[in-house]
């Protein structure tokens, strides 16, 4: 087939069939394009899949939950249409303290108060003020998840616009707000959680929503940030918990759907091992079988080492820019385990109560912040800690088909897992993290061992090799103050576009980041567009 | 009731000075209140064992603008700048690290330890100073507001972002990361060699309660590439006769423009009537009345102490209550009848003269910062040592020293005992550090001085022992120091100025607060009577 007949019929190319890589095809298909989506592993979806793990027992493998998915692409993409089936449990959130209650986030917010009101009186009564406070400025920040960062470096007309636009939500804000907004980004949230509550639970429930995937503690400044932006896709206080029926495959799967309707073509199996550049202009990609296929653009799913240290000849690129690549800090710091079990695990903390109910959301384990922190300490000296901070979800309670008749599969991210361990390896130490796991768990639960008929162990090695996460880290770029908005994932660079022509990124190593949002994909689609329709 | 002033100025440290005698310089009738017996506040040279005079607070100058230098005309009211040449980092394996202000020494230096590193500290050293030039005279703007819609703040901000556009994209990326990266990542990106990025790293937690991996302490490595004494950008000094000399010429300056400072005369309570300042009433009940009042003094004690809640709108005194100072940081002083010697590098040599610095690792200051998190003074404390005596023998004996030690972390709030039981615990663990590396110190030590956060909030008046009244961390910088909508050297009480620490651009000997909030004052009483 010569060049113009491939041409015919693809005109891009998308890197990477995740939620972002198919999102970003989808709406390209929509606006005309016809896109190629080429995606290493047999199956669809990334970071969100759903993979048996042990015979009859499902589970999403990565991510959990959706950050959730910004409504805006449900819509567009007719999502639901195409199979998506959003879960939403009665609780948030669940938290055992360590002397056996429980501390719970529920969708209700009166009767979350009269559950904070266990612990303290006084958060009770802040709670709701607290709760207003997150929304209000996590509505004046959600409308910038779809919005392509405005260049600092060199504003143009646009950007000036854009960012006079910004500039007047801000001063529409409430002054007490928008003062709030600028101390609050640069803290830790740990005082950020103490300027709020004084019971350590509660504390410590907050809190993890600025660190979890991070390589940041608590106590490590800036993370509040994180919170902030978390609280813009989802301004509930206690976090998303948007669960999919099938797991999160089943939401790529409609990905797909929408995709493919919209005139995609999806290539399961197909590694590109080679992006062509040729004079500073990328002219199609190489699959692992030698296989070349031509387009005038490509998007790159990838995160950016990847994309650009392993895909890109480093003789076409800038070297300066490669370095300021290599730098990005993307060491892993997550851990996921998979539990298959006989049956549903007994919390100390829930005897006598509507368990399944309660358990429906994410299950916290971390009862105060210095233990969180001490977690992250010995993540910093290249170790795992022996008490990990744990997120737990139970899918199987809102979608049973995940699981044989009886039997539940336990999800848990375990955190602080560095990439790079001081001494031993990941391949010989997997054991003593799940055993460390099994142990924390067991506190909280202590018949769970018992309970346990099959285990999937994915630590950050895992997680790079079979979702070619670099690093292991599966917000592809860790998320702090120097890597987000317009410095996502460099300084210039943040608008999607790279220095090589036809090269674009659409995934979590650019804003808004990770967390299944489908934001980056949205965003660099638009982009694509105005650029290809001004030729 | 007596004399009748146009300013009284809180406090004797050199902020309140400068202040003072700017003020005096524009025709002001200023009467300076010092608490002690002596004017200097944290700068200040005091004999504390017969013989030996210790910088007994701050210990070196480095950040002192040079424009108060020459306006005030310090260097002819007795202020004479010694160099302080290098540092030096002795390993825990027997090697060390020598920096010296001499380039082409310490790239030998550092190639010894990594040929890459040599070069990139060439890179490195270039790239600071471009963003020294960026940050300087931000330190001599008065924030703006970016809530308020005043114009004029407005365009300061718009100016600030205008010149960011100017700098190379290399050099904007640099300075972004400079604001919010930890001062090890933003190391590793230059730097392999751990001592070298450990020692670096240790300037961007000085006076905070943060570890050299927590993002916001890059900023301050900048620090390092501002110091300017007489214009040679980098270098850091003595001031002969201590650092309590620096106080005396700025003292002597302000004297001469007309000002009056009375020492031994701590304030009880700052007048307010129908929102606005009228005066002092000292501890003794003396009251002094006067147009305008500045306090050099950190917002809670100027606040919540001297002028009360009553007076205060709800909000500001939340913030207040929320300003984080969380002192981290504790001084110990030797007496020494004879020099430390370091194994790894022996004898008298040049390396004594300069700074030693005891930060062997990046896991050793995180480890130091990890004890500090969980409540207790670090067993194994990152440390700044100085022996001034070697370059100035005039403060000691003969044949003596004075060892300044600047000790991380102690934490002032501890979680198990207290500071006056833990003191002498405190003081063992500094020296076993020190002897971890100069095992003979114990042998020398004639006398030795302690101070907890507790002791220097106690002598200097500095709330929980922060030795910048008030952390500098970004949330509590620039627009935001001390307290949103109040980051402009005025106060919700008419006439009650703040020209300390806790104003932007914080703290260290370099008197810019004072300045800074002078011309705002004259600004304001120019504006009243026009």
């Amino acid at each position: 087939m010569n060049r113009a007949a491939l041409e015919a019929r693809h005109d891009l190319i998308v890197i990477g069939a995740g939620p972002n890589g198919l999102v970003a095809a989808a709406l390209l298909a929509k606006a005309g394009f016809r896109p190629l989506v080429l995606e290493r592993r047999p199956i669809v979806g990334g970071t969100a899949v759903t993979e048996e793990f042990h015979p009859g027992f499902r589970a999403s493998m990565v991510a959990a939950t959706a950050g959730p998915v910004l409504p805006g692409i449900v819509r567009a993409l007719d999502l639901r249409r195409h199979g998506f089936d959003p879960i939403r449990p009665p609780v948030r959130l669940f938290a055992p303290s360590a002397d056996g209650r429980a501390l719970l986030l529920r969708e209700d917010p009166a009767r979350t108060m009269s559950d904070i009101a266990a612990f303290s009186r006084k958060d009770a009564e802040t709670f709701p003020q607290f709760a207003a406070s997150l929304s209000a400025i996590g509505g004046l920040l959600a409308p910038l998840l779809s919005t392509t960062p405005p260049r600092i470096d060199r504003p143009g007309g646009g950007d000036l616009l854009r960012f006079g636009r910004l500039g007047r939500a801000f001063r529409a804000l409430p002054r007490r707000d928008a003062w709030r907004l600028l101390r609050w980004g640069p803290m830790a949230v740990a005082d950020f959680a103490a300027e709020w509550f004084e019971s350590e639970p509660l504390r410590a429930v907050i809190a993890a929503r600025g660190i979890a995937g991070c390589f940041a503690g608590p106590w490590s400044a800036g993370t509040t940030a994180n919170l902030l932006l978390a609280a813009a896709a989802d301004p509930h206080s206690g976090g998303p918990a948007g669960f999919v029926r099938g797991g999160m495959g089943g939401l790529s799967e409609a990905l797909a759907g929408a995709a493919r309707a919209a005139g995609a073509e999806i290539r399961t199996g197909a590694e590109v091992v080679s992006i062509r550049v040729v004079n500073g202009m990328t002219t199609g990609v190489v699959l692992a079988g030698g296989e070349e296929i031509a387009a005038r653009a490509v998007v790159s799913g990838a995160d950016p080492k990847r994309t650009f240290l392993k895909l890109v000849d480093p003789g076409e690129q800038d070297p300066d820019f490669l370095a300021n690549i290599a730098n990005l800090r993307s060491s892993g710091t997550v851990a996921m385990l998979h539990f298959a079990l006989s049956g549903l695990p007994e919390f100390r903390a829930l005897a006598g109560k509507d368990a399944a109910s309660s358990l429906s959301g994410r299950i916290h384990i971390g009862t105060e912040i210095d233990e969180i922190e001490r977690a992250y300490d010995a993540a910093k000296y290249g170790d795992f800690s022996p008490r990990p901070y744990c997120e737990a979800t139970i899918p199987t309670l809102s979608d049973p088909s995940l699981a044989p008749p009886g039997g539940h599969v336990l999800s848990v991210r375990a955190q602080y897992a560095p990439y790079r361990l001081k001494s031993g390896s990941w391949k010989e130490r997997s054991g003593e993290l799940s055993d460390a796991v099994v142990r924390l768990l067991s506190e909280h639960a202590p018949k769970l061992k018992e309970r346990i008929v099959g285990m999937k162990v994915l630590t950050p090695p895992d997680l790079e090799e079979t979702y070619a996460l670099t690093g292991g880290h599966i917000f592809h770029v860790e998320h702090s103050l120097d890597q987000i908005f317009t410095m996502r994932p460099l300084l210039g660079w943040a608008r999607y576009r790279t220095p090589i022509g036809g090269l674009y990124l659409c995934g979590s190593g650019t804003h808004p980041g990770g967390g299944v949002t489908g934001a980056a994909g949205a965003n660099a689609a638009r982009e694509i567009v105005r650029d290809r329709k001004k030729r | 009731m007596s004399q009748r002033y146009d300013v009284l100025v809180i406090g004797g440290g050199h902020n309140g000075l400068v202040h003072a005698a700017y003020l005096a310089r524009a025709g002001r009738k200023v009467l300076v209140l010092e608490r002690r017996h002596i004017v200097g506040g944290s700068a200040v040279t005091e004999e504390v064992f017969p013989g030996f005079r210790f910088s007994v607070a701050s210990y070196v100058v480095s950040l002192l603008r040079p424009e108060i230098i020459r306006d005030l005309d310090l260097p002819r009211h007795g202020l004479e700048i010694l160099p302080l040449d290098g540092t030096f980092t002795p390993m825990e394996n027997g090697d060390y690290l020598w920096r010296v202000n001499d380039h082409a020494k310490t790239r030998r230096e550092i190639a010894r330890h990594s040929r890459v590193d040599a070069e990139a500290y060439e890179e490195y050293g270039k790239a600071m100073v471009e963003m020294g030039r960026f940050v300087k005279p931000i330190l001599s703007t008065t924030p703006p507001d970016p809530t308020s819609l005043d114009p004029r703040g407005l365009w300061e901000l718009l100016k600030i972002g205008r010149r960011f556009q100017k700098l190379r994209p290399e050099d904007q990326q640099n300075q972004v990361q400079l604001m919010t990266m930890s001062a090890v990542d933003f190391l590793d990106r230059w730097f392999e060699t751990d001592v070298l990025k450990a020692t670096m790293a240790a300037s961007g937690i000085i006076g905070t309660f943060l570890g050299v991996r927590s993002p916001g302490t890059a900023y301050v490595l900048l620090h390092h590439y501002m110091g300017e004494i007489d214009g040679a950008f980098r270098s850091w000094g003595f001031a002969r006769g201590g650092t309590g000399s620096i106080s005396d010429a700025i003292a002597a300056a302000a004297r001469e423009a007309g000002v009056e400072i009375r020492t031994e005369a701590p304030i009880a309570q700052i007048r307010v009537r129908s929102g606005r300042a009228t005066g002092v009433v000292l501890e003794s009940g003396e009251e002094i009345e006067a147009a305008v009042v500045s306090s050099s003094l950190d917002p809670r004690l100027t606040f919540l102490k001297m002028v009360g809640r009553r007076e205060l709108p709800d909000d500001f005194v939340e913030d207040l209550e929320r300003y984080k100072f969380r002192g981290s940081s504790g001084k110990v002083n030797l007496a020494l009848d004879g020099l430390p010697e370091f194994p790894c590098l022996p004898g008298a040599g040049a390396h004594l003269r300069g700074a030693i610095s005891i930060s062997p690792s990046v896991d050793y200051m995180e480890r130091a910062y990890d004890d500090a998190k969980y409540g207790r003074f670090s067993r194994r404390p990152y440390m700044d040592i100085v022996i001034p005596s070697l370059t100035d023998p005039s403060i000691a004996p003969p044949g003596k020293h004075v060892m300044s030690c600047f000790v991380q972390y102690a934490p002032y709030h501890l979680k198990d005992g207290n500071w006056d039981d833990e003191r002498d615990a405190f003081g063992d663990a500094v020296i076993d550090a020190l002897a971890v590396h100069a095992p003979n110190i114990r042998n020398h030590i004639l006398h030795r001085q302690v101070l907890t956060p507790l002791d220097i909030e106690r002598i200097f008046g500095l709330t929980e022992g922060n030795i910048f009244q008030g952390e500098l961390t970004l949330e509590q910088l620039f627009f935001l120091r001390p307290a949103p909508g109040w980051a402009q050297y005025r106060t919700p009480i008419r006439g009650l100025y703040m020209c300390g620490s806790a104003t932007h651009p914080g703290g260290g000997i370099m008197g810019a607060p004072g300045r800074n909030a002078a011309a705002v004052l004259l600004f304001d009483s120019k504006r009243r009577r026009a």
